[in-house]
C-alpha cells in the first residue's frame, strides 16, 4: 500500500472523528415541554408568545420573562437573561434553547421565526407616497 | 417589456455562443469559433443595455415593474438606489450574469493567447447561459400585474410608492460588498472552464500555469467580498463580531476556502506535476460550491436555520437551480473519468521532508475546513431532503471546535512549508532556517501566556500563529529587495497569523457586561466609564422612520452613538439597531443598544371631558379638559401611527388660556408614544399627553392621563435610561489588517505568475521566430505588443 493513502486515510479518519464528535457535542434536540422537564437536558422547544400574560423586561437585573405555549399546548414561564430579543412581537413562532428546572423555563438563546417578514404582497402596491421626501 | 425580450434573446444568443463554440472543436472550425465569439460579445453587450435599463427602471420609479417597487423607494440617496439594483434575488441574478459576461469577455484574448479559446469559453457560455435561464424564469423585468395577476391588478396600473429597502441595507456597504462577493463568484468559473478545457484539450499540465493567476483572483477579491462582509456585520449591523457561522456567511467560505486548498494543489502541481486530477477535481469544486451557496442562500431551504431572511422563490427556482448543480457535476465527474485516465503523472510519492509533501497536507486540511462548514451547514437541508427529523441549524460550537484544532495545523503547516524546499529539504537546513522563528515563538507565547492567553488550547493555537508570522516576517525581509513579487507569498501568509491571532484575542478574551445607564449617572465597567448623555433624533425629515441616536460618553474622552430606529418597512413593530464603536489598535470599545425605558414619576392627572383640577406642581393654576382633537388622525393615513390631541384650558388668577396638547401613539398596540408637550405660558411647566384610557362605549368619555413637568425642578423630569451591551474586544484591527494582507498577498502573487506567463511566452516566440517570422494576428504577436 502507498504511504499516501495510509496519510490520507489517516487525515480523513481523525477528521471524522473530530467531526462526528463535534457535531454530536453541539447538537440539542427539538423536543416538547414535557420532555424537557423529564430529561432536564439542554433542548430547543419551538412554540409561541402568550401574550395575554404578562411579559416583562427587568432592565436591573436584565431579565426578560414571558410565557410560552409549546406546541402540545402546554405553558411554561420563560425566564431568559437579556434584553427582550429583537423582532420578538413580530415573530410567528419562537424556538427556546435552555433547560426547563422547577417548572420554569431557563433560557439561555431565543430565536424569532418571522417567515415572509420582508416579503413583499400585493397590499404594498396601495401604499401611498412617501410623505415629506 | 424591453429588458425582458432582451433577456430572452440573451438566453438565445448565450445557446448558440457555447454550442458554435464546442462545434468549433471538430476540426478546428475557425468560422464557428467567430460565430461563438460574436455571440459572446452580444450577450455583453446585450447584459449591459439590460441592466442599463433596469437601473433606468429604479432611477425613474418605475413602479410598475415588480421589482423596482419591491426593492426600492423614492426617499434612498443615490448610493441606495443603486444597490437596489441587486438587493433583491432577480437583480442578483442579473449583477452575477453581468459580472460574468464581463469577465467572460476580458478573458478572451487571454485564452486567446493561450489557444484555449474554444474550450474555455464553450463552457463559460454555458455558465452564463445557465444564469440567463434563470432569468428568463424569474427576471426583474416582470410587472406587477403579472407577478400579482391573482389580486385582479389592472393592467397598466402604477403604484404611488415602492416598497423600500430593507433598513438593515441601508448604508453604504451595500454599494461594494454584494458587487465584490458577486465579482469572487463569477471568476470562480474560470478555473472550472480551464480544468474541463484541459481534461477535453488533454492537456494536464500546462493549464495549470495558465489558470493559476486567475485562480488566484478568484481567491483574492472572494476573500475581500467576504471580509467586506464582516466588516459590516461589525461595523453596522451590530451582530457584535465578524463572524457568526450564519450559513449565508458559511455559503461563500466554502467555495472560498476550496479555491484556497486549489492555488496551494496547482502550485504543487507546477513544481511536480504530481496532483493532476486533484487539481481538476477541485476547480470543479470551487464553481459548484458557488452554485450550491446559490442554492442554499436563493432557494429557501434555510428559512429556518438563518438570520438573514429569505424569500422563496418558488419551486420553479429550486429545481433550476438543482438542475445547475447536476449538469456541472455530471459534466465535470463524465469528462474526469473520460479521460483523466489517460493523463501522465509526475512523481506522487513525495517525500516527506518536501515542501510538495506538507503543502498537499496543507490542502487537505484546508478542504477539512470545507467540508466541516459544508456538512455542518448543509445538516438541516439533508435532514429535509431525507426526511428525517426537522433539526436546528448547526450551532457556532461546532465550527469555532473543530477549526481550532485546523488553525492550529494551518499556521503550523504554513510555518514548515515556507522553510522546505521543493522535492526534499535536508534536516540541517531545516533546523537551521527553523530556529530563529522558533525561539522567537516560544518566547512570544511565553509573553502572550502572562499577558493573559492561559486557556491552552488558545496558548497552542498562539505559537503555532506566531510561529507562521515569524517565519512569514524573515522569509519577508530575506525577499522583498531581491525579488519582490515573491515576496506576495509571505505577505498572505503573514496575514493568515495576523488573523488567527486577532481570532484568539477577540473570540476568547472579550469581555461584555450589561450595562443600565440612567442618563447623565456614570458607571464604570470593563475598565472604562460609561455615561449616557443624552439622545438626539435624526433624519427627522424621513417620515416613514424614527431615528434616535443614544449619545455614550466613554472615559470623558469620545461620544459613541449608537442609533434604535423605528420604520414604517415592518411597521415600527421591533427597532433597528446600530452599535456604537470606540476605535482603538489596542482595543474596541463596542456598545450595543439593548432597550430603552423611563424611570422617575412626573406628578399625573387622570381627567376626563369637563372635569377641573388643580395643577399639581402649582395649585394656583386649574386645568380643565376640554374635549378631544381627532383632526391630525382624521388626516393620518398611516395606520401605525395615530396622533392625537387634548383640548385644555388653563386658568391663573382669571385668565384663561386655551391649548391643545398632542401625542403620537405607535407600535404594538399603540403602547409606545411620542408627546409633543405644551408650555404653560410665562411659566417653567410643561404639559404632556402621557396616555389615553379608552372608553369602550363613548370614545369621548375616555379618560387621559396628563403629566406636569417643572423644567426649574428636576426632580419633577422623567430621566431616560438606555441598556446596553457594552464589550471590550482587544486587538480587534489584527483581523482586519490580517485579511487585507491576505487579499494583497494574493494580488502580488498574480503579478507574479502573469509575468512568469509572459516570460515564458516570448522565450516560445524567441523559439518560434528563429524558426520563422511571426504572423500577424498570431498569439505571438498579440504578446509581442
Amino acid at each position: 500500500m502507498k504511504p499516501r493513502y495510509i496519510i490520507g486515510g489517516l487525515i480523513a479518519a481523525v477528521a471524522l472523528v473530530v467531526g462526528m464528535y463535534s457535531l454530536d457535542a453541539s447538537k440539542i434536540a427539538y423536543s416538547d415541554l414535557t420532555y424537557a422537564e423529564q430529561s432536564g437536558k439542554r433542548v430547543q422547544v419551538k412554540g409561541v408568545w402568550v401574550k395575554e400574560e404578562p411579559t416583562d423586561y427587568d432592565s436591573k437585573a436584565n431579565r426578560f420573562t414571558f410565557t410560552m405555549q409549546d406546541t402540545t399546548g402546554r405553558n411554561v414561564r420563560v425566564v431568559y437573561n437579556d434584553a427582550r430579543p429583537n423582532n420578538f412581537e413580530l415573530a410567528q413562532s419562537i424556538v427556546v434553547k435552555g433547560r426547563l428546572e422547577g417548572g420554569v423555563m431557563h433560557a439561555d438563546q431565543i430565536l424569532t421565526k418571522c417567515p415572509s417578514k420582508y416579503e413583499g404582497n400585493a397590499d404594498d402596491l396601495h401604499k401611498p407616497a412617501a410623505p415629506g421626501v | 417589456m424591453i429588458g425582458q425580450i432582451l433577456i430572452n434573446f440573451l438566453f438565445a444568443s448565450a445557446i448558440v455562443s457555447s454550442g458554435a463554440y464546442f462545434l468549433s472543436l471538430r476540426g478546428n472550425d475557425l468560422r464557428l469559433r467567430t460565430l461563438g465569439r460574436s455571440f459572446l460579445l452580444v450577450v455583453f453587450g446585450g447584459m449591459l443595455i439590460a441592466s442599463a435599463v433596469l437601473l433606468y427602471n429604479i432611477v425613474t420609479h418605475d413602479f410598475r415593474y415588480t421589482y423596482v417597487q419591491s426593492y426600492s423607494s423614492e426617499n434612498l440617496p443615490w448610493y441606495l438606489l443603486v444597490a437596489t439594483f441587486y438587493s433583491g434575488q432577480e437583480g442578483s441574478f442579473m449583477l452575477w450574469t453581468l459580472l460574468t459576461s464581463l469577465i467572460g469577455v476580458s478573458l478572451l484574448p487571454y485564452v486567446r493567447r493561450h489557444q484555449y479559446e474554444s474550450e474555455v469559453m464553450g463552457f463559460f457560455s454555458l455558465i452564463i447561459m445557465f444564469l440567463l435561464l434563470m432569468l428568463v424564469a424569474k427576471s426583474p423585468f416582470a410587472y406587477v400585474w403579472e407577478t400579482y395577476a391573482a389580486n385582479g391588478i389592472a393592467e397598466g396600473f402604477m403604484p404611488q410608492a415602492g416598497r423600500g429597502l430593507n433598513p438593515l441595507l441601508q448604508n453604504g456597504w451595500i454599494t461594494i460588498h454584494p458587487p465584490i462577493l458577486f465579482t469572487g463568484f463569477a471568476s470562480m468559473s474560470v478555473p472550472f472552464a480551464f480544468a474541463m478545457a484541459a481534461l477535453i484539450k488533454r492537456d494536464f499540465h500546462h493549464w495549470v500555469k495558465v489558470a493559476l493567476p486567475w485562480t488566484l483572483f478568484a481567491a483574492g477579491i472572494l476573500g475581500f467580498g467576504i471580509m467586506l462582509g464582516g466588516f459590516w456585520a461589525y461595523e453596522t449591523l451590530g451582530w457584535g463580531g465578524f463572524w457568526a457561522w450564519d450559513p449565508v456567511e458559511n455559503s461563500s467560505l466554502i467555495p472560498w476556502l476550496v479555491c484556497v486548498a486549489l492555488v496551494h494543489t496547482m502550485l504543487t502541481q507546477l513544481k511536480t506535476k504530481g496532483l493532476v486530477r486533484t487539481n481538476i477535481v477541485l476547480a470543479l469544486a470551487a464553481f459548484v460550491f458557488v452554485l450550491y451557496s446559490t442554492f442554499l442562500t436563493r432557494s429557501g431551504v434555510l428559512g429556518d436555520s438563518s438570520v438573514h431572511s429569505f424569500v422563496d422563490p418558488g419551486m420553479f427556482a429550486y429545481i433550476l437551480l438543482l438542475v445547475f448543480i447536476g449538469t456541472f457535476v455530471l459534466i465535470g465527474l463524465g469528462l474526469i473519468v473520460m479521460r483523466g485516465r489517460k493523463a501522465e503523472f509526475g512523481n506522487l510519492n513525495f517525500k516527506f521532508t518536501s515542501r510538495e509533501f506538507t503543502l498537499s497536507i496543507g490542502a487537505a486540511i484546508i478542504m477539512i475546513s470545507a467540508m466541516f462548514v459544508f456538512f455542518g451547514t448543509s445538516w438541516p437541508v439533508f435532514h429535509d431532503l431525507l426526511g428525517l427529523d426537522k433539526v436546528a441549524a448547526t450551532t457556532p460550537d461546532f465550527y469555532n471546535k473543530t477549526h481550532l484544532y485546523i488553525a492550529m495545523a494551518i499556521g503550523v503547516i504554513n510555518a514548515i512549508s515556507l522553510i522546505q524546499s521543493w522535492r526534499a529539504t535536508p534536516g540541517k537546513q531545516f533546523v537551521r532556517r527553523m530556529l530563529l522563528p522558533f525561539g522567537l515563538s516560544i518566547a512570544a507565547t511565553v509573553a502572550s501566556y502572562v499577558l493573559g492567553i492561559r486557556d491552552l488550547r488558545f496558548t497552542a493555537l498562539a505559537f503555532s500563529s506566531f510561529l507562521a508570522l515569524f517565519v512569514n516576517l524573515e522569509l519577508f525581509g530575506r525577499m522583498v529587495v531581491k525579488t519582490p513579487l515573491q515576496a506576495g507569498t509571505f505577505v498572505a501568509h503573514f496575514g493568515v497569523a495576523l488573523l488567527f491571532l486577532g481570532i484568539i484575542t477577540t473570540a476568547r478574551y472579550t469581555q461584555t457586561e450589561h450595562l443600565r445607564l440612567v442618563q447623565g449617572e456614570p458607571v464604570r465597567a470593563l475598565g472604562h466609564t460609561f455615561t449616557f448623555v443624552g439622545k438626539e433624533q435624526v433624519e427627522k425629515h424621513f417620515l416613514d422612520r424614527e431615528k434616535w441616536q443614544y449619545h455614550v460618553r466613554v472615559d470623558d474622552k469620545e461620544i459613541l452613538k449608537p442609533v434604535l430606529y423605528w420604520s414604517d418597512y415592518n411597521q415600527r413593530q421591533s427597532a433597528f439597531l446600530e452599535p456604537g464603536i470606540s476605535w482603538g489598535f489596542v482595543r474596541d470599545v463596542y456598545v450595543t443598544p439593548k432597550a430603552t425605558e423611563t424611570v422617575g414619576d412626573p406628578p399625573m392627572l387622570t381627567m376626563k371631558k369637563t372635569q377641573t383640577m388643580a395643577v399639581p406642581l402649582d395649585t394656583s393654576y386649574n386645568i380643565t379638559m376640554v374635549g378631544f382633537d381627532m383632526s391630525a388622525m382624521m388626516q393620518n393615513t398611516d395606520a401605525n401611527k395615530l396622533r392625537m390631541g387634548v383640548q385644555v384650558d388653563i386658568e391663573h388668577n382669571g385668565q384663561t388660556s386655551s391649548h391643545v396638547v398632542y401625542t403620537t401613539f405607535m407600535g404594538e398596540q399603540m403602547a409606545s408614544r411620542l408627546p409633543s408637550p405644551v408650555q404653560i405660558p410665562n411659566t417653567s411647566y410643561w404639559i404632556s399627553f402621557d396616555k389615553l384610557i379608552p372608553n369602550r362605549e363613548s370614545l369621548g368619555q375616555s379618560q387621559v392621563v396628563l403629566a406636569f413637568v417643572d423644567m426649574n425642578n428636576p426632580a419633577t423630569q422623567p430621566k431616560d435610561v438606555f441598556v446596553i451591551e457594552a464589550s471590550v474586544k482587544p486587538l480587534i484591527g489584527l483581523v482586519w489588517i490580517g485579511v487585507i494582507l491576505m487579499v494583497a498577498g494574493f494580488f502580488v502573487s498574480i503579478a507574479r505568475r502573469v509575468g512568469d506567463l509572459k516570460r515564458e511566452l516570448s522565450r516560445k516566440a524567441t523559439a518560434s521566430g528563429e524558426a520563422k517570422t511571426p504572423v500577424p494576428n498570431s498569439p505571438v504577436r498579440v504578446e509581442a505588443e
